[in-house]
């Protein structure tokens, strides 16, 4: 039979064992330049900063115990999207060796809007007058944002003398929706790039809407919703993630390095093949 | 009881410590995960902190006296930095046992599940590092590459 002072024992334990490991950190040589993922913001830290998203934040796969978000519900497909999405072959089902996704193999970038769900670690927003930028650890990406009242170009990849070329980031424009809702609208992506990990794609007249909240001083939500009628028949949620504030608003560097994906894929992706039938 | 509660506790902190190895990169269906393949007293030739994943290479003698030359692919190296895998961890010349969930293929390949050092002590992989083929840290959150 379990004894009252039991839970309160183990309780105590616990707390003391990660008092020791915090202690074991703090004792260990701190460098200003270093990322801690143990050093985690201590609760909300208070109400949220009005129309303030700077800062650096850890991002759900940074290692810093960032509460799960929610991950992506495809709509259906139409024709022309069935069509574009059977010729995807996503690293989860195929592996390394059988794969065609252009990241995997090249280190080709993500683009927008797959770089913000997939290997989502760190990020740092920055507001300038006319501008937010949205800097992104994985890949040093960095996204543009124009808030000086100009609407989305409607021009992108056409055949007319002055269409826009495609961007990987696309254009984006954005606004407060109130003091702590800042809204972010894109289109103009480039349609080699992959809409998300599971190999959804994207048409060049996608129109992504992002959602960033914040929520406390420590935190902040993003929701992110894709239109592309010529792809999908209703509108995509491709997903929610959540951020947390960095203490010391430091991030480690982490990017794919083409030499070392060729090196990989020859020695170890390749000769290890590939087997969708067992992917899970 | 009292044990168990106490080893339970602590074990929730190590594991809420570490956190998450960040979302898997990819995969383990090119291996086989029912057993590992276990390479005794391997000798490590290369130890590759590359990203997408270090590589260990090591070459291992088996029963016929044949020199087979493995490469195997663990977590990312920041997901393995979390639980104290550094790009010394593993030298030129290191005498250990090493455990792997080998391809399909059946090439010297695989996913390497764990070390053993030659003092005894061990070192395993941020994901596919329980014996079972499952994580050996924990599901606490999400990650990994």
């Amino acid at each position: 039979m379990r004894k009252p002072h039991t839970g309160a024992i183990a309780g105590v334990a616990g707390v003391l064992f990660l008092s020791a490991l915090a202690a074991a950190q703090n004792n260990a040589a701190r460098s200003p330049w270093k990322y801690y993922p143990m050093e985690r913001a201590i609760g909300d830290g208070g109400p949220a900063p009005k129309r303030d998203l700077t800062g650096t934040w850890a991002g759900p796969a940074s290692g810093a115990a960032v509460p799960r978000g929610r991950t992506e519900s495809p709509p259906p497909l139409t024709p022309l999207g069935k069509q574009s999405y059977e010729r995807n072959k996503p690293l989860g089902k195929y592996s390394p060796g059988g794969t065609n996704d252009p990241h995997s193999r090249y280190c080709d970038p993500f683009g927008f809007p797959q770089n913000m769900t997939q290997e989502i670690r760190g990020l740092t927003i920055t507001t300038l007058p006319n501008r937010t930028f949205l800097l992104l650890q994985y890949m040093d990406v960095w996204r543009e944002v124009w808030t000086d009242g100009r609407t989305l170009p409607a021009n992108v990849g056409g055949t007319a003398r002055d269409s826009l070329d495609p961007k990987y980031n696309g254009y984006s424009v954005g606004h407060w929706e109130d003091d702590y809702t800042f809204m972010v609208d894109t289109t103009g992506l480039a349609e080699e790039t992959w809409a998300t990990k599971s190999g959804y794609p994207h048409s060049v007249d996608a129109h992504v809407q992002e959602r960033f909240h914040r929520d406390s001083k420590n935190d902040l939500t993003l929701t992110i919703t894709m239109d592309d009628p010529k792809l999908y028949t209703k509108p995509f949620f491709l997903g929610e993630e959540h951020f947390r504030w960095i203490p010391n608003q430091q991030l480690d560097e982490f990017t794919c390095i083409p030499s070392q994906v060729q090196q990989y894929l020859k020695e170890m992706g390749d000769p290890a093949g590939s087997d969708p039938s067992a992917a899970r | 009881m009292k044990t168990k509660v106490l080893m339970m506790m602590v074990l929730f902190a190590v594991l809420a410590a570490i956190d998450s190895p960040l979302f898997a990169h990819h995969g383990a269906a090119a291996y086989d995960m029912s057993k590992p393949v276990v390479l005794k007293d391997a000798t490590v030739t290369e130890f590759l902190w590359i990203n997408p994943h270090p590589l260990i290479k090591a070459d291992y003698k088996d029963k016929e006296g044949n020199v087979q030359h493995w490469t195997m692919e663990m977590g990312s190296t920041m997901s393995a930095g979390l639980i104290g895998w550094t790009r010394t961890t593993l030298k030129h010349g290191d005498v250990v046992t090493l455990y792997v969930w080998q391809a399909k293929t059946r090439k010297p390949v695989g996913r390497f599940n764990k070390v053993v050092f030659a003092d005894g002590s061990t070192m395993r992989d941020t994901q596919t590092g329980a014996d079972d083929g499952t994580r050996a840290d924990t599901d606490v959150g999400r990650g990994g590459h």
